[in-house]
């Protein structure tokens, strides 16, 4: 008795360590927030500061030469009255409308049928993947080689083999943009190949079995169980896909590196234009506008992933 | 409603063989149940009854005609899984109305049928739930549901219980057990558990590593199981066994106060089995009975009876004893059991050899 009665005293004297004045569940707290105080410094300091700082500056005029100074909506007015940023929006627009649904279409049939080769499984997944690993520039370069006029390039060689004429490919505006396309499709296909397979692996054997017995067809199957039931995955592919040919920059920017964006800015996506407002005319406040409309474009489309998403 | 034969059913995969010739009539409208330990080959056999496995040897018949080369829809039987295999993207009508995907019918037909199945099963007031949100039991049931909507020839279940709680098991038990009374329809059941063998088969199939061992009525397995396998597999606790020799003087058992009295026949090197039900902890010995002196080790009091281990000599032995005994670890008692319900087997083969 006279012991825990010693004890207890001690626990509440000023000389026991801080840890030991609170309740477990305040310890907890304390060790939760000590965790997460890094992480919310950081991502403060190098992303939301930025973002909002951005948001500031697309009401200014800053040019880095004089102090920013407050100008209104005028960015954005000037930016919808700008014929090169109409072509730009359309253009990354068009990257994306393109280059999703195709590479998601053959993404996901490729995954398909990869799922039920047995011979050399893991050596074919890993030549798929390989695109994934390389780095952007290397393969925009290589696919610009790709590209070039016989005798350099290999497409043309095999066109020319089949009797085909050549084609200009990233030489005019009529062909460069599909042609980056399918570089930027090429390159993401890996990735999306082996989320897709993961997704079906997922998928109970039972259910396909238990179709079999209730006499469903292949195509049956494909469309009222396995599709349905990939749903979180499409989806999830859906925006990283959309939100990859949105932000597409480096293929870009390597494939027609001798006039970026080019020809005639047939090829020239909204972050390339970003890039150039900011860091070759040195408008600031007019590329934080774009910046702001990129923003919200890729917002929105988040938005909707987690609609889409939410349990019913 | 049909029969269905197995004619020398083989199954390999590559050399390995894992259903080795096996050979099995079953009746119309016959609840017949597979049973054996995990990988004796009795899923495989399912399987291959339903058209999911390919055949390596022998022939399946259905209804007299051999099934073989015939996809699973042709076949016309319908089979319940382990893990339900219900579409979570659907609801419970849905899921029971997706045993007619293929049927020619109308959709008041396929309505008309799917509330009939959901009548039979209680399963009306879910129709429109999805399965998260329904236990465990009445997922099963919707299962069962997408099978009877077909009218199969036969069911096939696999396993259908093991995901249950012990308490649901029990219940499904008694319901897929009255849904057969109801039905009348040929069903082959696939269990590794005794417990469903016994309570719901007509017929009881024990395997073991492709291999039939007995088929026979849950009593004729119970009271005159061929082996040494299947005497320690069917009931619970599983059956003792002790080394006894054969003689002019009757069974020296091992352990055994007495000699048994036995047959004639019997002699030389056998093993003497007898349920922890018949040897009774504290009975008088009897004239010819099993009489074995141990020391009790672990009680396990079950409210109506109590089971007593005993070690007797160098083997472990089960006894029963009343629900309200007074026994302690430690102690030594002595146990009987009555003559005629002793198991005799060969010690070599394993084989019975009849009763004493």
């Amino acid at each position: 008795m006279a012991e825990s009665v010693s004890a207890r005293s001690t626990g509440a004297a000023p000389t026991g360590r801080v840890g030991s004045r609170l309740t477990l569940h305040q310890r907890r707290v304390v060790w939760a927030w000590g965790f997460l105080a890094l992480p919310i410094l950081f991502y403060g300091w190098i992303r939301f500061y930025p973002t909002l700082y951005a948001f500031w500056l697309s009401f200014t005029d800053w040019d880095l030469m004089r102090p920013a100074q407050f100008i209104g909506l005028e960015n954005y007015q000037r930016l919808f009255a700008d014929p090169v940023f109409l072509k730009v929006f359309g253009n990354t627009f068009e990257y994306l409308l393109i280059g999703m649904p195709i590479s998601l279409v053959l993404s996901f049939v490729i995954a398909y049928y990869l799922d039920r080769v047995r011979v050399l499984h893991g050596f074919i997944r890993a030549l798929y993947f390989l695109p994934f690993l390389t780095t952007a520039a290397a393969l925009a370069w290589v696919w610009r080689w790709f590209y070039q006029p016989v005798p350099v390039g290999v497409i043309n060689g095999l066109l020319s083999h089949l009797h085909i004429p050549a084609q200009p490919f990233l030489r005019t505006p009529a062909q460069a943009l599909p042609a980056i396309t399918v570089t930027g499709i090429w390159a993401g296909l890996g990735f999306q190949i082996i989320i897709f397979m993961a997704g079906l692996r997922a998928i109970p054997a039972t259910y396909y079995e238990a179709a079999r017995i209730d006499g469903l067809g292949e195509w049956a199957i494909l469309r009222k169980i396995t599709l349905p039931l990939l749903r979180p995955t499409t989806i999830f592919l859906v925006v990283f896909s959309s939100i990859g040919f949105l932000r597409i920059f480096d293929s870009v920017f390597n494939m027609t590196h001798n006039d970026p964006g080019g020809p005639l800015n047939s090829t020239k996506p909204l972050v390339l234009l970003i890039y150039q407002t900011a860091f070759s005319s040195y408008d600031m406040g007019y590329a934080a506008a774009q910046t702001v409309v990129l923003f919200v474009i890729l917002l929105v489309i988040s938005l909707l992933q987690l609609f889409l998403l939410r349990d019913r | 409603m049909a029969t269905i034969s197995l004619e020398k059913l083989t199954k390999s995969f590559g050399s390995n063989t894992v259903v080795h010739g096996i050979d099995l009539d079953i009746a119309d409208g016959e609840f017949v149940v597979l049973v054996g330990p995990s990988g004796c080959g009795k899923s495989t056999t399912l399987r291959m009854i339903a058209g999911l496995e390919d055949i390596s040897a022998g022939a399946v018949r259905i209804g007299g005609e051999i099934v073989n080369d015939r996809e699973p829809k042709q076949r016309n039987i319908a089979m319940v899984f382990q893990n339900y295999a219900i579409y979570p993207h659907l609801t419970v009508a849905q899921n029971i109305g997706f045993g007619l995907y293929t049927a020619r019918l109308d959709k008041a037909e396929k309505q008309k049928r799917i509330e009939a199945a959901a009548r039979t099963l209680d399963l009306e007031e879910l129709l429109k739930r999805r399965p998260s949100q329904l236990s465990g039991g009445q997922r099963q049931r919707v299962a069962i549901g997408r099978a009877m909507v077909r009218d199969p020839v036969a069911f096939l279940f696999d396993e259908p219980l093991s995901n249950l709680d012990a308490q649901l098991r029990g219940q499904m038990r008694v319901e897929i057990k009255r849904l057969h009374q109801r039905l009348k329809s040929t069903i082959v059941y696939v269990t590794h558990d005794q417990v469903e063998a016994m309570t719901m088969a007509d017929r009881i199939v024990v395997m073991r590593d492709g291999y039939i061992l007995q088929v026979g009525t849950p009593t004729e397995i119970y009271e005159s199981p061929a082996d040494v396998f299947t005497a320690r597999f069917i009931g619970s606790p599983a059956m003792n066994m002790l080394k006894a020799t054969g003689s002019d003087g009757g069974l020296a058992v091992a352990g055994a106060a007495s000699p048994v009295a036995a047959r004639q026949a019997a002699r030389g090197q056998m093993l003497v089995g007898v349920r922890a039900h018949d040897l009774v902890a504290g009975a008088a010995p009897q004239e010819g009975g099993l009489t074995l002196n141990g020391v009790v080790n672990t009680i396990e009091p079950l409210g109506a009876e109590t089971l007593v281990h005993l070690t007797v000599g160098d083997t472990e032995v089960t006894a029963t004893a009343p629900g309200k005994s007074a026994l302690a670890v430690g102690q030594t008692i002595s146990a009987s059991a009555a003559p005629g319900s002793l198991y005799l087997f060969d010690a070599q083969s394993e084989k019975s050899l009849g009763r004493a």
